[in-house]
């Protein structure tokens, strides 16, 4: 390794930084600022100094979606994670093509479109094709109906969109874990069952809470699936930023809900980051 | 037990898509699946419609730049940190971790807010460079990877021979690191097509990207053109992750192999 700083590289790191700097840390100071100036229905804003917009944050309408936000999001990420668990372990165990397979399936599933997923969902629960019309004619449902908008909709939109990142995210440490105890206990008569309460989940316990956070800070902000597959009292907190910013044109009180959101990230991600570097440590 | 597990996830995971697939070669504008009868005309429709035409083209474009800037931004930062190892280069490094961390929303907004105050609001531009710099955090990952694999008797043996730094990164690391490179490029693209919520907030009014134009048709009533367009982003997506598998090692990359 060469340890030779020159001028090219402390340029470059500067060049870096800076548009870092630039184009997202000023964007998320100039949030926080935004959101103490006074809302101006002609325009955008009116430069102010006002405690205003959080003020409004307390009042009951917007208490009742934090809630909500925090309800739905919770019970996706635990949803989430208890389903992609066993599912990457499983794939963990399988020959390399059917391991590639699997990753560009998630891959895939990842990278595309939220909107795409909403909608997919959408005609997969509407009475005219999918779920309903397919138990019409095993004969199951004698009058279906459209399954969406409703919460299950959402609730299963928020996992199916969930599941690539967080089998993604858990896969590395799976496939590479000491897998000496599991066959031990195996080879001991071990049932299955056992081996996966007693040797797996403690062993990955900290990498499985990890990562349920990073999966609730993901699906608090996500848009798409409640708007297309929930009700407007499902609707999450992203949801009434969204409206607020560009259907009410009310950009300091967006901006400041859009703050209490950072507020409640942050301290998720770093109650995350406690959490994993004290069973490292 | 294992067997059914993944057969049922996997069948939940593709079966939106065959419903979609069939709606999308439906002959009726009514969308039903199966369809009654075969057609290829809301195909026709997408690729003929100037409107739909446009948005694609607009994506792709936006996709290609933003590619191009978060890959080089990447490159850069892990070059710097590769070849100094300070506390600035570390601190650049996991400054390209937060737009992963943080709710999209929150980046939509702040985004939104500093491009009207700059006097872009609505503009292409600020679609590219926020993309560009919000999906960072992928290739910033995986071309660490690649600088991590690099040994030092290649770099130290170049050295020797007399090769300037300009040169040892020209000939030597480049090549070595140019899979990762792609790799990186090419999520940051597919992303960059499907995203909306940023692009929306930003210029979406404006700027009608394919994910945009999808959502507007579908909470205004949609046509089944809207499955053709996602059809065409399934396809595109699968096949550019397809051709990657060919070019890098997808297992390896993320971490399955014990050496790494």
């Amino acid at each position: 390794m060469m340890r030779t700083p020159t001028y090219g590289p402390r340029l470059i790191g500067g060049a870096a930084f800076g548009v870092m700097a630039i184009f997202f840390v000023i964007p998320l100071i100039f949030m926080i600022v935004v959101s103490f100036y006074q809302p101006d229905p002609m325009g955008f804003y009116k430069v102010d100094f006002v405690w205003e917009n959080y003020g409004k944050f307390f009042s009951s309408f917007y208490y009742t979606v934090s809630l909500r936000s925090l309800y739905s999001s919770a019970l996706g990420a635990v949803l989430v994670v208890a389903l992609a668990f066993p599912l990457v372990l499983f794939v963990s165990d399988l020959g390399r093509k059917w391991q590639l397979f699997w990753i560009i399936l998630l891959l895939s599933l990842m990278c595309l479109s939220e909107v795409i997923m909403g909608f997919a969902w959408l005609i997969l629960m509407s009475e005219s094709a999918g779920i309903p019309r397919l138990l019409e004619w095993v004969g199951l449902w004698d009058n279906p109906r459209s399954l969406s908008p409703s919460f299950g909709a959402m609730m299963i939109g928020l996992v199916f969109l969930g599941f690539s990142i967080v089998s993604l995210i858990l896969y590395p440490a799976v496939a590479r874990r000491d897998r000496s105890i599991e066959e031990a206990a195996i080879t001991l008569g071990t049932p299955p069952a056992m081996v996966f309460y007693k040797v797996l989940l403690p062993t990955f316990r900290t990498s499985l809470i990890s990562v349920t956070l990073t999966m609730f800070v993901y699906l608090l902000g996500v848009f798409v699936m409640p708007t297309m597959l929930g009700r407007p009292q499902d609707w999450t907190m992203t949801v009434i930023i969204s409206d607020k910013a560009l259907g009410d044109a009310n950009l300091p009180l967006g901006a400041a809900l859009a703050v209490v959101m950072l507020i409640v990230t942050v301290i998720v991600l770093i109650a995350s980051a406690l959490l994993t570097q004290r069973r490292t440590a | 037990m294992r067997r059914v597990y993944l057969i049922v996830i996997a069948a939940l995971m593709i079966a939106p898509f065959v419903v979609v697939l069939g709606v999308s070669f439906g002959a009726s504008r009514n969308i039903s699946f199966p369809p009654d009868a075969l057609s290829a005309v809301w195909y026709t429709e997408l690729l003929t419609e100037p409107d739909w035409l446009a948005a694609i083209g607009r994506s792709l474009l936006i996709a290609a730049i933003a590619g191009v800037i978060a890959t080089t931004l990447a490159l850069a930062i892990n070059y710097v940190l590769w070849r100094t190892g300070s506390g600035f280069a570390k601190a650049t490094f996991a400054l390209g971790l937060g737009p992963f961390l943080l709710p999209p929303i929150i980046l939509a907004l702040g985004a939104s807010l500093f491009w009207a105050e700059v006097g872009w609001y609505g503009r292409m531009e600020a679609t590219i460079i926020s993309h560009g710099v919000f999906f960072v955090t992928l290739p910033l990952v995986i071309i660490a990877r690649g600088f991590a694999a690099l040994t030092d008797e290649v770099i130290e043996a170049a050295q020797m021979i007399g090769a300037t730094p300009a040169q040892v990164f020209r000939t030597v690391i480049f090549p070595l690191i140019a899979p990762y490179v792609c790799t990186g490029f090419a999520l940051v693209a597919i992303i960059s097509v499907n995203e909306y919520l940023i692009a929306n907030m930003i210029s979406g009014f404006v700027v009608e990207t394919l994910p945009i134009k999808i959502f507007n048709n579908v909470r205004y009533g949609y046509s089944p053109v809207v499955a053709s367009a996602s059809m065409l982003f399934v396809a595109l997506t699968v096949t550019i992750l397809l051709i990657l598998s060919r070019i890098t090692d997808l297992v390896a990359l993320f971490g399955t192999s014990k050496d790494t």
